[in-house]
């Protein structure tokens, strides 16, 4: 039940790609990304739909690829992911905010909390997703009836492998809170200090 | 037949011939051949031009428009209509050689002056089988002499239509001056309204006014005239005196001109020389013929259901007494040079022209050319009759100042023979409630035409697209400042164009922007060229380094490109450019170099071979 699980390394920051390199290869962008008139806004509705459709697929492939799990919209539009530096061309803040509402709609994003909504979660799994995957996880490395901490459960060299490795503590709440209505695990302690078990 | 087939243009009206002018039109006509009415006839548009009457089938336009010469037309009849039945107007055919017996029958009853014997080439129209001893043959009609009021005949050489000021024109008879030039012109002219529609060949040498049953016989010539209608008659007349067609004095019958007014009396030889081979002609097995039933039935009527009968027998009247066709095959105006000749023949008494070469003959032939065309321009402004008979000139020449005054004056001068002729004007078209939806698709038609004519371009010089504004002022102008149109009227006519299917139609832009562009042009072939154009980009190798790939994406083109390429204005450009990308064709990328259109590559179910290009990257 230990966990030394320091809420300073959530901040924002660290949902970002430049802070958060879990590899050093650069994401290959799609084709698209080097289209200019992919960066304009597109009156036609089909093709504007095409347009937001393959902005959401962008967006989960590249959270998908620099473990982004929080999309700061701020920081995002500065970033590659918007800003095709050698083509010139950018999404404007407005833009993006649309693109993201879009796949708020189709249920692959969420307004984390704030009023002013500019940090996103992007769920490139959503949470149901993640909390199968820890219960499979679980069941696959005998860990049932078996006590740990959720520092153990993101930062641990054992789930180095996995997708939820290094996971949003807040994300992990929310699926762990899944398992526990379905009534396959059972979180228990303190704040900082909170174990997990699972059945 | 009477009843011949009509070649009819793309936006079916009949296909004028050379010198034809469109006199009138009136929807809402049937026709009938005798009694029974025409099946699928019955419901069209009659124009009148001054050669023919045609008909125009509204429901099958191409299969049952028929159309009569009016050289064909013997005559018509006038029939007002009562109770519920329509006005209509009757038109017998000339008759052909079988039926002439059958026409003489109807004709005698009603025109005792007109020869029975009927030519049979009716177009002959000189009526001189004349003795050659006769020393001044006359042509019909007279000019009164300004001086001493004596009524002169007109030489019958003079034609008004090949007359110029250069003709030589014989003295008063009686006090021995030169008439002028315009009065022996009117006098012609209005000599030839009133000459009969199918000459006689029987020698005639005074006015024959006689024409149909609504003319009165005019004057003087008929007491003997009449009696030519039968060769026996001829021969009794012959022992009594023989009276002067002009002055009625009682002549000798063997004296060639009047005693008292000189003015020249056919002779008894003449007649009986001219007779014989007419009589072969006439008579004998063509009675047989005549109790046909379907001989009756020659004759054409013209129902106007919805009035407008009355101009229509107007401008008839006026166009059966102008025999425009005529002029169709009279001989070419003549040529300067040929004039010029006859002038400086005549006016030296040997009848030699004086040579001179060199500069000298140049500027003298300039002279005398410049000579003639003022005296003809003067002749032709001094009276608007004047004027009509000359107008074929005037057109010549003011098409000939035109080109000598620059090239632009070509458009001009077609515009000037649009304005004289082939023009919808709202007093060409019939009354009745609709006259004014009348108009409009006359207009409509009429529009049709100007802009599907190859020779003008319209649509072809504006790359196939012009916006309506500019049509309208580019159609007014043609119409040389008469008869405008007004902007609402042209809206309308415009919007009737899909209705009359005619090939070319009104286009509305989102935008609210009118544009006009032939029928088959349709924005699936407007979309492909852009996008076949921009394929083009793939292929040839930018001019500049581009940031992007543009073997895979091509380029972006501005509305100033699409212009520039296809000579669209800029406005309809960007029109254009916005319905393919509405359509999904193309997408748009705006930059700080204004908007650009790409292929869209964006929805993969527009981007053109997305999918093999996807592999290559």
């Amino acid at each position: 039940m230990t966990s030394n699980h320091d809420p300073s390394i959530l901040s924002p920051d660290r949902t970002l790609p430049p802070s958060n390199p879990p590899s050093q290869k650069t994401f290959p962008f799609p084709r698209d990304y080097h289209f200019p008139p992919y960066f304009t806004r597109q009156p036609t509705l089909t093709t504007r739909h095409a347009q937001l459709q393959k902005w959401s697929s962008l967006i989960l492939s590249y959270c998908r690829y620099h473990k982004i799990w929080k999309l700061s919209l701020a920081d995002a539009i500065e970033s590659d992911l918007f800003w095709n530096k050698k083509l010139g061309k950018r999404l404007s803040r407005e833009d993006a905010r649309e693109v993201l509402e879009f796949m708020r709609k189709e249920g692959r994003s969420e307004a984390v909390g704030g009023k002013d909504g500019s940090v996103f979660w992007v769920w490139w799994r959503d949470p149901e997703e993640w909390a199968g995957l820890i219960a499979d996880w679980v069941d696959d490395t005998a860990q049932k009836n078996t006590v740990l901490t959720l520092y153990e459960l993101t930062e641990s060299e054992a789930t180095l492998s996995q997708d939820f490795h290094g996971m949003d503590p807040d994300l992990l709440q929310k699926a762990l809170s899944i398992l526990v209505k379905r009534g396959k695990a059972q979180v228990f302690g303190q704040e900082d200090q909170q174990g997990v078990k699972f059945f | 037949m009477f009843l011949k087939h009509l070649d009819l243009t793309t936006a079916l009206r009949p296909l004028y011939l050379p010198d034809e002018v469109l006199l009138f039109v009136q929807d809402n006509v049937g026709l009938y051949e005798g009694k029974f009415k025409i099946p699928s006839h019955q419901n069209g548009s009659v124009y009148l031009t001054s050669h023919r009457i045609c008909y125009i089938d509204t429901e099958d336009p191409r299969k049952n428009s028929v159309a009569i010469d009016l050289k064909e037309v013997e005559r018509h009849e006038f029939y007002a209509g009562f109770m519920r039945s329509s006005a209509k107007i009757t038109l017998f055919p000339k008759p052909s050689k079988r039926s002439s017996i059958q026409n003489r029958a109807i004709s005698n009853l009603s025109q005792p002056s007109r020869s029975a014997t009927a030519s049979p080439s009716p177009r002959t129209d000189s009526p001189f089988h004349l003795p050659t001893s006769d020393p001044s043959p006359v042509g019909p009609g007279t000019w009164i002499c300004p001086i001493c009021s004596f009524s002169n005949p007109v030489p019958s050489n003079f034609d008004p239509y090949t007359a110029s000021e250069r003709t030589p024109l014989a003295p008063c008879l009686a006090c021995g001056i030169k008439p002028p030039y315009a009065l022996v012109m009117k006098a012609a002219i209005a000599s030839a309204t009133s000459r009969p529609a199918q000459p006689s060949p029987v020698p005639v040498r005074a006015p024959i006014p006689v024409r149909g049953r609504t003319d009165q016989p005019r004057s003087q010539p008929d007491t003997w005239h009449l009696s030519s209608s039968e060769g026996t008659d001829v021969q009794k007349s012959a022992t009594a005196s023989f009276q002067c067609p002009r002055c009625t004095f009682l002549n000798h019958p063997s004296l060639l001109s009047c005693e008292l007014c000189g003015a020249p009396l056919i002779s008894q030889d003449a007649s009986r020389i001219a007779q014989p081979p007419v009589r072969t002609e006439s008579p004998g097995p063509v009675l047989n013929t005549m109790p046909l039933p379907g001989m009756e039935s020659n004759e054409i009527k013209i129902s106007f259901r919805t009035g407008g009968e009355k101009i229509f027998l107007e401008r008839l009247k006026g166009s059966m007494t102008q025999r425009k066709w005529l002029l169709q095959n009279a001989p070419p105006v003549p040529t300067v040079e040929e004039r010029t000749i006859a002038g400086s023949g005549s006016s030296t008494p040997t009848g030699e022209r004086v040579k001179t070469g060199g500069i000298a003959g140049l500027e003298q032939r300039s002279r005398e050319l410049r000579k003639n065309n003022e005296l003809v321009i003067g002749n032709a402004f001094e009276d608007l009759e004047a004027l009509m008979a000359s107008a074929k000139e005037i057109i010549a020449l003011a098409e000939s100042f035109a080109a000598t005054n620059g090239t632009s004056g070509s458009s001009d001068s077609s515009a000037v023979a649009n304005a004289l002729g082939l023009v919808t004007t709202k007093d060409m078209l019939g009354g009745g409630s609709n006259s004014e939806s009348l108009y409009i698709s006359e207009l409509s038609r009429n529009l049709a035409e100007f802009l599907t004519d190859d020779a003008r371009g319209v649509l072809r010089k504006a790359g196939g697209i012009i916006s309506l504004v500019d049509l309208w002022a580019v159609f007014n102008r043609a119409r040389g400042g008469v008869e405008l149109v007004s902007p609402l009227d042209f809206e309308k006519a415009a919007r009737l164009w899909e209705k009359l299917k005619l090939p070319v139609r009104l286009r509305q832009f989102k935008s609210g922007v009118l544009v006009v562009q032939a029928s088959d042009r349709t924005d699936e072939k407007t979309i492909k060229t852009l996008l076949a154009w921009l394929n083009d980009l793939h292929v040839f190798p930018p001019d500049k380094d581009l940031s992007w790939d543009w073997q895979v994406f091509g380029g972006g083109i501005t509305a100033q490109d699409a212009a520039e390429r296809f000579g669209w204005s800029i406005g309809v450009a960007e029109e254009e450019l916005e319905m393919a990308e509405e359509k999904g064709a193309l997408c748009r990328e705006e930059s700080i170099e204004g908007l650009k259109f790409w292929e869209n590559w964006i929805d993969d179910t527009q981007a053109p071979g997305g999918r093999q290009l996807y592999n290559v990257i």
